[in-house]
């Protein structure tokens, strides 16, 4: 799915990102985990084609995310409220990015549908435009909207940091179903290590824009994270 | 804590703004355009007299000067309900602080004074008082009638501040006063009522009467005392911001047809009527449609075909220039969503160009009826709208490229120069007196026709070959992306 090589990215001269290799595959289920500034964002935005790479290359499906646009059709991501468009509904939000998928107006009431439970009766119908929800409830919009497109490749950015707790555990079963059933590939990042460890199938762990480890998922993916945060 | 700290830390949040301009030019530019703007109302006040006198000889400038005082305060009045807002959202760090709600209200008091709204005014009243008024009612007179002018600055002051924060919808105040307006100037035109001669006898009387300045007074300090009241009896921030409407999806079933491109103008247009900033700018361009109606005629009559063309390219272009100066900082709040979404680059930028095309057609349309005029103007009107879209729309995207400026759609528009940027200064310039001096040229050694005729045709072969010049356009915008992106990141 991706391939990424000698990929590096500075600021000022500071390192942001220094990857030397990485092959991430249809299916799995990353846990980007790592301390304020290891660089997991700076890397989502460059999987996005947000930011210029000082060197290297990312290959998504065989092509330069650089180069094309392809992968657009296919990946999908939630960041931060830079993903929202935030003087529309939420219902014209979903209906702009159904459309821009080819679905119609009544395919993404029926995949609404399918969220009710995840929205939890706080999202639809509220006459608010998205910039008057509350934190969490963008993060829901935002999850909900990047799903539409049935991406295969889907990026979240601390998802579970903003959600209550009953939503959190919802949003772990999601994952794992959508990895499990439409072997999507999913990336998400995390400072919550428990719910990490217990929905990722790989962890990789960022410290200075380098990967350190890259273990399975599970309780010794735990052990081994609790082990390394501790404080020294 | 004090009244000095507070209004120390707006200091610091005005100088600090991350948006500041940083460049010691711009900086510089907008001190001159300030100090002109300054300048320029003071000389109104001291040359109004003499201007008075030679328009409407054989009347007191002191009493037509009064007479229109109430035009002056009801204009006010609709001038602040657009630009005075309210400043109870910088309080709010405050508020769960170990601070005196007192403080807190006297604060809010003070900092709502400082507006140019509120500064204007005295730079009119003052010179005049001085120059006019002191030298034939003597010193009591003059300073009481500049303290019943002060008091009914604070009046409307407060009263505008009081009623924002009662209604949920000023709009319908706005429209109630222009029809007051309305109401005053046709009665008097019609001799059925006139305000204007009870507007001169009640400030020409208080000029005889000075102690009648307690009048005015007692009614500022009770609008103060009203609004001071209901600021303390609501002192939470829900309570303090103006409430809201439920909003309804739309959905704008025209652009349906036309897919990717039609969905993202309807975007466009959404950002427009649900935001602040860009809302204005359209009612501006809507005002600057009467521009024709000031100087068609006068340019008409002396045949001066030029300057024709420049206020054609006005009307049919203002929307571009003032919407394209800002096209992708509009979106900056969103743009890393946008440059992620399933969106194709070419389609983006096509997109942007028939959003110009539909506005600065429905200019042009609108514009039409000027033909009334004289037949001049439609040949000039259509050479300028084929201009303003066939060039001045793709060399408004190019530059739009190049601006990487963050901008906060909920500021208002008026004297905000966020974003603004030496790029933008040159850009407005070069769309309008670039066209205007070819016209100029063309007209006076090839004459009319050969003038009009050029410049429709350089319009028209931009139109012709779009596609090429929007691919190169979308390549342009890929070039510089990153650096867009990046600057928006930067709020």
């Amino acid at each position: 799915m991706i391939s990424i090589k000698n990929l590096q990215k500075s600021y000022k001269g500071i390192v942001a990102v220094d990857i030397n290799s990485l092959e991430i595959n249809a299916g799995e289920v990353i846990g980007l985990v790592g301390n304020n500034g290891a660089g997991k964002t700076t890397f989502f935005r460059l999987l996005l084609d947000l930011i210029r790479a000082n060197s290297g290359e990312i290959l998504s499906k065989g092509k330069l995310v650089t180069a094309t646009e392809d992968w657009k059709h296919y990946t999908a991501a939630y960041i931060d409220e830079g993903f929202l468009i935030d003087y529309l509904t939420p219902e014209e939000y979903f209906y702009f990015i159904g459309k821009l998928h080819q679905l119609s107006k009544a395919d993404v009431d029926d995949v609404l549908q399918s969220h009710q439970a995840f929205f939890d009766d706080a999202i639809l119908k509220k006459g608010k435009y998205i910039r008057d929800f509350s934190k969490g409830n963008q993060f829901k919009i935002g999850i909900a909207a990047a799903l539409l497109g049935n991406p295969e490749l889907l990026i979240l950015d601390e998802p579970f940091a903003n959600l209550d707790p009953t939503t959190q555990l919802r949003l772990i079963d999601m994952i794992k179903q959508l990895a499990a059933d439409k072997s999507m590939c999913i990336i998400v990042s995390s400072h919550d290590i428990n719910h990490v460890s217990e929905v990722s199938s790989r962890i990789l762990l960022m410290e200075k824009g380098k990967i350190i480890k890259d273990i399975a998922g599970g309780e010794a993916a735990y052990e081994e994270m609790v082990d390394y945060f501790k404080v020294k | 804590m004090t009244i000095t700290t507070f209004l120390s830390h707006q200091w610091s949040s005005f100088w600090r703004a991350r948006n500041a301009n940083k460049s010691m030019a711009i900086q510089i530019v907008l001190g001159i355009f300030y100090l002109l703007v300054f300048l320029e109302i003071a000389a109104l006040g001291i040359f109004l007299p003499y201007f008075l006198q030679e328009k409407m000889p054989g009347k007191e400038p002191v009493f037509l000067f009064c007479s229109y005082i109430i035009y002056y305060f009801l204009v006010g009045l609709l001038f602040r309900f657009q630009l005075q807002e309210l400043p109870s959202l910088s309080i709010q760090p405050y508020l769960a602080q170990n601070i005196k709600r007192s403080s807190m209200l006297r604060f809010l008091n003070v900092r709502s004074l400082v507006h140019i709204i509120n500064i204007l005014p005295l730079f009119v009243f003052i010179p005049f008082s001085v120059i006019v008024i002191l030298p034939a009612y003597g010193a009591l007179a003059t300073t009481c009638f500049l303290l019943s002018m002060l008091a009914m600055v604070l009046n409307n002051h407060f009263l505008n501040l009081y009623i924002k924060r009662k209604s949920i919808n000023s709009s319908w105040w706005f429209f109630g006063i222009v029809i007051a307006i309305a109401l005053v100037k046709g009665l008097d035109y019609f001799h059925i009522l006139s305000f204007e001669k009870t507007s001169g006898n009640i400030f020409t009387g208080l000029l005889h009467h000075p102690w009648l300045c307690v009048i005015p007074a007692s009614m500022a300090v009770i609008t103060f005392f009203i609004n001071n009241n209901y600021v303390k009896n609501h002192l939470y921030i829900e309570e303090l911001v103006s409430e809201r409407k439920l909003k309804v999806n739309r959905n704008y079933s025209l652009l349906d047809k036309y897919g990717d491109i039609g969905d993202i103008i309807a975007l466009d247009l959404k950002l427009i009527f649900r935001n602040k900033r860009p809302r204005s700018l359209i009612i501006l361009s809507g005002i600057f449609l009467l521009y024709g109606l000031m100087f068609y005629p006068k340019y008409l009559q002396t045949g001066n075909y030029t300057m024709l063309f420049l206020f054609a390219l006005i009307i049919t272009g203002l929307f571009i220039s003032n919407y394209g100066q800002f096209l992708f900082a509009w979106q900056s709040s969103h743009f890393d969503g946008l440059m992620s979404y399933n969106i194709n680059m070419k389609q983006y930028i096509k997109a942007k160009f028939y959003l110009f095309l539909t506005v600065c057609t429905l200019q042009f349309l609108l514009a039409s009826f000027y033909g009334f005029m004289g037949w001049r103007i439609l040949p000039i009107q259509l050479a300028a709208f084929l201009y303003s879209i066939g060039v001045n729309g793709f060399v408004t995207i190019y530059a739009a490229t190049f601006n990487a400026r963050y901008l906060d759609l909920n500021k208002s528009a008026s004297m905000n120069f966020q974003g603004v940027g030496a790029v933008q200064w040159l850009q407005s310039l070069l769309i309008s007196f670039g066209p205007a001096a070819i016209f100029y040229v063309l007209n006076k050694f090839a004459g009319f026709w050969p003038a009009v005729l050029s410049i429709s045709a350089l319009g028209i072969a931009g139109l012709i070959f779009n596609e090429q010049i929007i691919h190169w356009l979308a390549g342009q915008f890929n070039l510089r992306k990153h650096t867009i992106l990046q600057g928006f990141r930067e709020k």
